[in-house]
């Protein structure tokens, strides 16, 4: 029984491991413009081959290769850090309904977004905006709490202040905006991947990458941190350090990810648990399999967001509407707590 | 024979204020349905929408107006052009917002315009201060807007002078309309509208860009509600689309401006687009809080010559962009100097 078990864990495993890299090819041949297979496989092929670029359309070349293209991997990278995220700060906190967001940074960001889109015009960009507030919320929520000496339980009652704190700003500055800056910034704050380009990747995709890398290290670790912390030190873990590791690597990779793409929702909170369900808590193995069920996820409701409607529809609406009812299925079939 | 005596002096002496009743109050409906007596001499007038105090100016009631609202405050750059004094103006709301009740009460109008988006400020300003509230707007569509001219005319006294500009408007359009009549569809350039600083969000109409013979590519793409006007499309769908012509948004100042016609004509992801490799991305007016009646009308004659130049062989657009704002504001060179605020290198006719 228990060997039948552990191979359908790893199949699900394997399942999950390989569902980003096929959404992903899938994903490549959906959106408003008809595209046949073999033409975005040329179109790929002309990157190392010029003289296939005069066989493919130049719109076709541009839409897989500039719009497309770096559309999906920003999904496929934005999607893995917001549920790593997640993944990691409910074990760090214990607390199975702690999120990417809950040290303030969503709010952060929002505001950061919101002076840029009213008051700083086209020198500083949104992006920059959301990164910087985004951590300065982080930070700002780790200075009033002691820095790390303080319990997780004031880490997260500081995370809600510090959240509401600007959330109160952001919504002066709402109040203060013009009608137009108020629609882009609205727009925003749904998420959105529709003008994703190749230099919103370059700019987050190395921060990305870097943050998922260290948790992807750490992940061990964070079953011995999901321990007491007198039982954490007693296997000889330094506390302290660790923690501020997996919180600066979680914060950097949630900020990159929100400052391109917006504030995506539930997917912090509900793929964790979706990978539990399947896998179990075993963190080696939920943090990565968290990256892959977010990245699909993800990929999943931009491929929807783009395609359902001759309009787009921003994609923290999908992630909240497919999600939401998603988990609560799951949940009530398995009535189990995994944490 | 006493009884009937009395009746008939009381009568001579109570006509002139029966008479004067029936002059003291019009009825007027707006836009939200609502039934409003207003005085008939109106003296004092706070309009909280854009649209309207731009109306009040070309009236020739500017100095009727007692307030304004914060977007004519902060943002509304040709407003300060077509009416310098309102500078001195206290602002009595935010944009689309509630009214501050005590300010209203200080400036003491006789009337009050409001916008009819926020459908439960008019009944509630009007039923908490005593003073008259009507609510109108354009939404975006011509027909409105003589409406709005009309009723808001009718209301300051000044119905002559709406007539006026409302004939003015109707010679400029028909004059455009039937210069395009004729031109199939086939042949009248795709538009794609890039508006509110943002390359995917678009209006699904814009009056302007028919009348001047042009074919807007978002018309029809969303039901339009309540003055509901923009979708938001994704860069895949302009491709589809392909447009002849892109117009940006250009009422944005330049320094915040966020979408630019050189920023489209160099994205890699547009560069297949017919009108970015004809370079045919130019600024247009577009909608600022819904319209300046005499810049739409400019706009509808650069557009049209856009469109079609050789059917508007001898448009000179600064001339008679000139000559639209003196009709509607007595102002000499007003559209020039509004060219120079906005500092746009590259509008179509340059």
């Amino acid at each position: 029984m228990k060997e039948i078990r552990r191979k359908r864990r790893t199949w699900l495993a394997v399942g999950l491991l390989v569902l980003p890299f096929a959404l992903f090819f899938l994903s490549l041949n959906v959106g408003s413009y008809p595209i046949p297979l073999r033409d975005v496989g040329k179109s790929f092929l002309s990157l190392i081959v010029p003289s296939l670029r005069s066989e493919v359309p130049p719109a076709v070349r541009d839409i897989v290769l500039h719009i497309r293209l770096p559309r999906l991997l920003l999904a496929l990278a934005a999607g893995s850090s917001l549920a790593v995220s997640g993944a990691a700060l409910q074990a760090l906190f214990k607390n199975p309904l702690v999120n990417e967001y809950i040290l303030g940074l969503s709010s952060g960001s929002a505001f950061g977004a919101a002076l840029s889109l009213v008051f700083l015009g086209r020198a500083f960009p949104p992006q920059a905006g959301a990164f910087i507030f985004g951590v300065a919320a982080v930070l700002a929520v780790l200075f009033i709490a002691g820095r790390l000496e303080a319990s997780l339980v004031s880490l997260l009652l500081t995370g809600v202040i510090v959240s509401a704190f600007f959330s109160a700003l952001l919504m002066l500055v709402e109040f203060l905006a013009s009608p137009y800056a108020l629609q882009s910034l609205f727009y925003w704050l749904m998420g959105n991947l529709a003008l994703a380009g190749w230099r919103d990747l370059a700019l987050s995709l190395p921060i990305m990458a870097v943050g998922l890398l260290l948790l992807f290290l750490l992940r061990w670790r964070l079953n011995v941190l999901s321990m007491s912390e007198e039982e954490a030190r007693a296997l000889g873990v330094d506390v302290r350090r660790e923690k501020w590791l997996v919180i600066l690597a979680a914060t950097l990779i949630t900020a990159a990810a929100t400052s391109v793409a917006g504030i995506i929702g539930w997917l912090g909170l509900i793929v964790p648990h979706l990978v539990r369900m399947a896998v179990g808590a075993d963190n080696r193995a939920v943090i990565p399999l968290s990256a892959a069920l977010g990245a699909s996820f993800l990929l999943a409701a931009d491929a929807a967001a783009r395609s359902l409607t001759s309009i787009e529809i921003p994609i923290g609406i999908f992630t909240s509407l497919i999600g939401i009812p998603v988990f609560l299925a799951l949940l009530k079939k398995s009535k189990k707590v995994w944490l | 024979m006493g009884l009937i005596r009395t009746i008939l002096v009381l009568i001579l002496c109570l006509w002139p204020a029966l008479s004067l009743t029936g002059q003291e109050r019009l009825t007027i409906k707006d836009d939200l349905g609502r039934t409003v007596t207003v005085p008939a001499k109106v003296l004092r007038v706070l309009s909280l929408q854009p649209e309207i105090s731009r109306i009040v100016v070309a009236l020739g009631a500017g100095d009727r107006l007692v307030g304004r609202d914060d977007f004519i405050a902060r943002y509304d750059h040709l407003f300060a052009i077509i009416y310098p004094r309102q500078q001195r103006l206290p602002v009595a709301s935010a944009v689309d917002g509630a009214p501050n009740l005590e300010q209203v009460m200080r400036l003491s109008p006789d009337l009050v315009f409001a916008s009819p988006s926020e459908a439960k400020i008019p009944d509630s300003l009007q039923g908490k201060t005593g003073i008259p509230v009507l609510a109108f707007a354009s939404l975006g569509r011509f027909e409105r807007l003589f409406e709005e001219i009309q009723w808001v005319g009718t209301a300051l006294g000044r119905a002559e002078r709406a007539a006026e500009l409302i004939e003015y408007s109707k010679k400029i359009l028909e004059r455009v309309q039937r210069a395009v009549a004729d031109i199939p569809a086939g042949q009248r350039p795709r538009v794609y509208l890039s508006f509110w600083s943002s390359l995917t969000r678009t209006p699904v109409f814009y009056e302007p860009v028919t009348a001047a013979g042009g074919r807007n590519l978002a018309e029809g793409l969303l039901p339009a509600y309540l003055g509901t006007v923009g979708a938001e499309v994704n860069l895949e769908k302009v491709r589809i689309w392909d447009p002849d012509v892109i117009l940006v948004h250009g009422s944005y100042l330049s320094d915040v401006r966020r979408v630019t016609t050189f920023g489209i004509l160099g994205d890699s992801r547009l560069r297949s687009v017919r009108a970015v490799m004809n370079k045919k991305v130019f600024y247009t007016f577009g909608f600022w809080y819904w319209w300046d009646p005499a810049l739409v009308l400019v706009e509808t004659l650069m557009l049209a010559k856009l469109f079609h130049p050789e059917r508007f062989p001898d448009l000179d657009l600064r001339r008679e962009g000139n000559a639209v704002f003196k009709a509607f504001y007595g102002i000499e060179a007003g559209f020039d100097r509004l060219c120079r605020t906005l500092d746009i290198r590259d509008w179509p006719w340059q």
